[in-house]
């Protein structure tokens, strides 16, 4: 169990080592912020000069070595757009993108989990081929226009929410429920999934003929056991839903990573967009490892090679 | 009693005035497009950033709404020879903690600004000064590299710090916590959400209009368009034409449009590629519809301009005949140029108005070429269009302002070779705007720009398209006159129910 | 063939109603998307600045715009029915480029374990650590946009997906007897990965790529929303949207008209898919 923990953490690290290296050779490859950062009347001396001050005149490896020394000293290096530390940048982004996630998750599992309950309990049902065209819609609306249809309707028609910003609760609502759709939809369907597996289980036949009632079974047994899949999904969930608030907040002008991301890779700001991403792969692999030994604990059997 | 009826009078509209300024309001909020890069003046100068920062600082010069350049921290100034000039400096403004702005913090800007270890973006736009110096508490002697006219409008831009504080906190700190003379003091800076500001009620101009002053990040239009219309926003940029009815027709709001320096023109290669004939960029120039183009896709708001250039700059003329749209001219010239059919790459990026450079495209491709879009981001862009000639496409849209109201500002960058802009190079046109940018009689400089504009007429390196109207959306109670040079200074507004 | 008829009849009741709805929906909009050429009643590019921005139905000098026209006076049924051709287009081939890379790679390190195997597994970690829409985002950057690009693009950052479920499928069928057989009756690894290995892994790689495909759709849409879609005067309906974004109020239809399409079109692949999971996927046929 430990060696296999101690295995998985070193294969974790050599992924977000890779994906470093590929933001950054892929950032290099695109160009540089210089031009962006000059004014428009400047001369190519002067930008061959501003080019130089901020060392992107150097070649790519020993850019990349420079920065892998900072790292090493858990430097994330200076945004060169806005003058301060990247890693702060970042950092003051987070609390917006959790609020986000959290919001979104909120709404992924308030619904999802009920409706994939209703859809294994009640199959065959008006009810449940009604939350199964939901389940499939949910999945099928892209995110930026669910986004522009509420701001449409809640926002400029109605005036209920405010069409964007953060800071007050009620901001928070249309950006959770847009971003929230697709997770809802995964929900729904391990839900149902993991409930249909333990309904045709041994012990649910059995309590079954004792002449337990279906809905006394679900939620004394099925329920908790079902909960086991359904966690790890809500792991891995996180992380989707963490990278996938890319569009969301550019729409709602909602102040978190992804938009932050989206801007510092037009910006050319690589090493706001390496602390992004370093953030984030850590967050995947994180959850991954954890969803992985979560498996491994509760079912043994599991082998433990991958 | 006549005149005794009269101060009554004034007394009652007096009273009247200031019970309309009563019901003012606490918070303005502006939503801009992007956060504030920095808020150290001498560090980024775009937009969404000195919109900020402008309100905190004082600036040595600056422009009355007609757009002439007038005193703020100096006095007055007077050339001493052709390459110094000597200001004399306010001695009643104290920064906002309380110290006295004296020469030094003046020429410690100036100093600052230029030196190399700041690494500021903005050099290229101070680097003709040489040093700047304290004579005395209130005199500050200004050296250039060489006689430079367009230095006080230059200057206009240039933004006053305080010497003590910077050597105190450092850069980075300044950056993070600003602190000037200006009208509004900073109290929170929410990176990449919002920057909230406090009046500065020791202000030496008077009492700023709004106790705080809150700038928004808020990038998607359709978002601060809506915004705007709930009230969650008082105050705009960057309206899109399209969208000035929507603000027009609500009952809440109001538009606003200011006639600006800025142009929007159309850069064609002349080094390479089938532009590089000249009667191909005289056929572009034949092909374009500029008042279409205006009345439809501007719904009115810009103005068809005759050269690349706008009335409110130095050196703008109305002598040079623009050119007329003329389809079938510009097709007998494609035929005569043998490009019947050549392909032309255009380039743009999602900063340039997509629906004009579409347009651009049919209307040339209908006289016989065939444009084709290169649509990249902003820094893929600008690698090409400043790199190498052959690389550097056939087209390109831009909306060009240099806030600095001159000639000077403009077309030198653009068409001077050896300009990063330039694909281009006529050494007759080299002369006289070199000759036009280190002479200070403004009646010759006036002459040198008209033949210039002459020679650019004949040669079409570009167009000029139509003078650019910024577009703001406000509040209908907040009274406000939007200047050539774009800036937006909270000090200017004011609020009545 | 009476028989024959009545058991083609019988399979098909077996197949639901919401299915067969779908896949007739499905193949409308690909009859539309590969014959736009013939259906659209205008040219899509063709602009009419003086006709811009009218509603469905609008008619300007003897023409008449049944779904109304966009920014530039451009004819919006067209321009939909040659952007369905885009967003099919793309979609299919990023699937393509996707399925070929990751089968091949999944398959080869299956196969042949190793050190290939921990190449590419490692490979595949790293890439689905990379959020898909930043890493596309990113060589979109470099690449710059267009068509092929962004087949590129797609098709590249999504591999890994295709390669996870190749290599534990080729895990298991490369014990099975008949496969150990012809390995010793000598038949090259190629020979065997092709001919007995990909049949037997095919359902699995069918599944995933019909889930992939519905969100390639969205992601080239998404894509196309943020500006870094294909490049213009073409259209896909994620560009025709991000056009429409900002006429709302005063043209609804360039957004609806688009969105609508691609709703239907991704809520087609879905139905499909989850149908099809349940009929290839043993596991879940019970369900």
């Amino acid at each position: 169990m430990l060696n296999y923990t101690v295995q998985r953490l070193i294969q974790a690290v050599i992924a977000i080592f890779g994906v470093l290296t590929i933001v950054f050779v892929v950032m290099h490859l695109s160009g540089d912020p210089t031009l962006l950062l000059v004014p428009q009347d400047a001369s190519a001396e002067m930008i061959a000069e501003l080019r130089r001050q901020l060392g992107f005149d150097r070649p790519i490896w020993v850019q990349y070595l420079d920065y892998l020394y900072g790292l090493a000293q858990l430097d994330f290096g200076m945004s060169v757009v806005q003058r301060v530390p990247a890693f702060d940048i970042v950092a003051s982004r987070i609390p917006y993108t959790v609020q986000l996630a959290a919001g979104a998750l909120v709404v992924a599992i308030g619904v999802g989990i009920p409706a994939g309950i209703i859809m294994a309990t009640m199959r065959g049902s008006a009810i449940e081929r009604f939350l199964a065209a939901v389940v499939v819609t949910g999945q099928s609306v892209p995110t930026f226009l669910s986004a522009i249809l509420l701001i449409f309707i809640f926002g400029v028609t109605l005036r209920w929410l405010p069409t964007s910003g953060a800071g007050e609760f009620r901001a928070m609502i249309m950006p959770s429920i847009a971003l929230g759709a697709l997770s809802m939809s995964t929900f729904a369907r391990m839900t149902r999934i993991a409930i249909i597996d333990e309904l045709s289980k041994d012990y649910v036949r059995a309590g079954l003929a004792r002449g337990l009632s279906l809905g006394e079974t679900v939620f004394r047994h099925v329920l908790r056991n079902a909960s086991i899949p359904v966690i790890t999904i809500a792991a891995l969930e996180i992380g989707n839903l963490l990278a996938g608030a890319v569009i969301i907040e550019t729409v709602f002008a909602w102040p978190g990573i992804g938009q932050l991301a989206i801007q510092s890779i037009q910006a050319r700001d690589f090493l706001v967009v390496q602390v992004i991403v370093l953030l984030i792969s850590f967050v995947y692999v994180l959850t991954s490892v954890l969803a992985d030994l979560v498996y491994v604990v509760v079912d043994p059997r599991i082998r433990l090679v991958r | 009693m006549k005149l005794k009826l009269a101060t009554v009078a004034a007394v009652v509209l007096g009273l009247m005035a200031s019970a309309a300024f009563a019901q003012t309001k606490e918070t303005l909020t502006i939503d801009l497009p992007n956060d504030a890069a920095t808020l150290d003046p001498h560090l980024q100068w775009n937009t969404d950033s000195y919109t900020v920062y402008r309100n905190i600082f004082d600036n040595l010069l600056t422009r009355d709404t007609s757009g002439k350049i007038v005193p703020q921290i100096a006095t007055e100034w007077k050339y001493d020879g052709d390459k110094t000039i000597i200001f004399k400096i306010r001695d009643d403004v104290t920064f906002q903690d309380g110290s006295k702005l004296t020469a030094e913090d003046v020429a410690f800007s100036m100093n600052r600004i230029i030196d190399p270890a700041l690494k500021s973006p903005q050099l290229s736009q101070f680097d003709q000064i040489e040093k700047a110096e304290v004579v005395d508490p209130t005199t500050v002697k200004v050296t250039t590299k060489s006689p430079y006219p367009a230095l006080l409008a230059q200057l206009v831009k240039l933004s006053i710090v305080p010497k003590s504080y910077v050597e105190k906190v450092g850069d980075q700190d300044f950056n993070l916590k600003p602190m000037g003379s200006g009208p509004y003091k900073m109290v929170e800076w929410k990176k990449g959400i919002q920057t909230e500001l406090e009046a500065n009620d020791k202000y030496w101009r008077g009492n700023p209009p709004f106790k705080k002053v809150v700038f928004r990040a808020v990038p998607d239009v359709s978002t601060r368009i809506a915004d705007l219309k709930t009230g969650k926003a008082d105050l705009i940029r960057e309206v899109p034409p399209d969208q000035a009815s929507a603000i027009e027709s609500d009952s809440n709001t109001k538009l606003l449009a200011g006639e600006t320096e800025r142009v929007g023109y159309l850069y064609i290669n002349a080094e390479a590629g089938p532009t590089k004939d000249v009667r191909v960029r005289q056929a572009i120039a034949y092909a374009i519809d500029k008042q279409g183009l205006v009345d439809a896709l501007l719904e009115g708001y810009g103005k068809p301009v005759n050269v690349v250039g706008a009335e409110p700059i130095f050196g703008y003329t109305d002598a040079v005949e623009g050119y007329p749209f003329d389809p079938e001219k510009a097709a007998q010239l494609i035929k005569e140029a043998g490009a019947e059919g050549a392909t032309v790459e255009f380039l743009t990026s999602p900063s340039y108005p997509r629906a004009l450079v579409e347009a651009i495209q049919q209307m040339v491709n209908e006289v016989g070429l065939n444009v084709t879009i290169s649509s990249s981001d902003q820094a893929t862009f600008l690698k090409r269009r400043q790199g190498d000639a052959e690389n550097a496409g056939g087209m390109a849209f831009g909306a060009w302002s240099c806030a600095c109201q001159d000639a000077d500002g403009i077309i030198f960058p653009l068409f001077r070779s050896g300009s990063i802009w330039a694909k281009y190079k006529n050494e007759k046109y080299d002369a006289l705007v070199d000759e036009a940018r280190i002479i200070l009689d403004e009646q010759k400089r006036k002459e040198l720009y008209a033949q210039a504009y002459e020679i650019l007429r004949e040669d079409v390196p570009g167009l000029g398209l139509y003078q650019v109207y910024a577009l703001y959306g406000v509040s209908k109670n907040l009274q406000w006159q939007p200047t050539a040079n774009e800036a937006m200074f909270v000090m200017d507004m004011s609020w009545q129910q | 063939m009476i028989a024959s008829a009545r058991a083609f009849t019988q399979r098909l009741r077996r197949v639901p109603l919401s299915v067969i709805v779908v896949s007739i929906l499905l193949t409308i909009i690909i009859v539309l998307a590969v014959f736009a050429p013939l259906v659209a009643p205008a040219d899509p590019n063709n602009q009419t600045l003086l006709a811009r921005l009218k509603a469905p139905g609008f008619t300007y000098r003897g023409v008449t715009y049944w779904l109304g026209t966009d920014d530039l006076g451009r004819d919006l049924l067209s321009r939909t029915l040659y952007g369905a051709g885009v967003s099919l287009g793309v979609a299919v081939l990023s699937v393509i480029v996707s399925t070929l890379v990751g089968v091949s790679l999944g398959m080869l390190a299956g196969w042949f374990r190793g050190w290939t195997e921990t190449i590419i597994m490692r490979l595949v970690d790293i890439m689905m650590s990379i959020p898909a829409i930043l890493l596309a985002v990113l060589t979109v950057a470099v690449l710059g946009p267009g068509f092929l690009k962004l087949v590129l693009v797609l098709g590249l950052t999504r591999w890994p997906r295709y390669t996870r479920v190749a290599y534990a499928q080729t895990l298991q069928v490369s014990n099975l007897p008949f496969i150990k057989a012809s390995e010793l009756a000598g038949a090259g690894a190629v020979r065997i990965l092709f001919h007995h290995v990909l049949p037997n892994i095919a359902g699995p790689i069918l599944i995933v790529a019909t889930a992939e495909f519905g969100l390639m759709i969205l992601m080239e849409s998404g894509l196309s929303f943020l500006g870094l879609g294909i490049q213009p005067p073409a259209a896909s309906w994620g560009s025709i949207m991000s056009v429409g974004r900002q006429y709302l109020e005063r043209a609804w239809w360039i957004v609806a008209v688009p969105g609508v399409c691609l709703f239907l079109l991704v809520f087609s692949v879905n139905v499909l898919g989850d149908w099809l999971r349940d009929q290839l996927d043993p596991r879940s046929r019970s369900r």
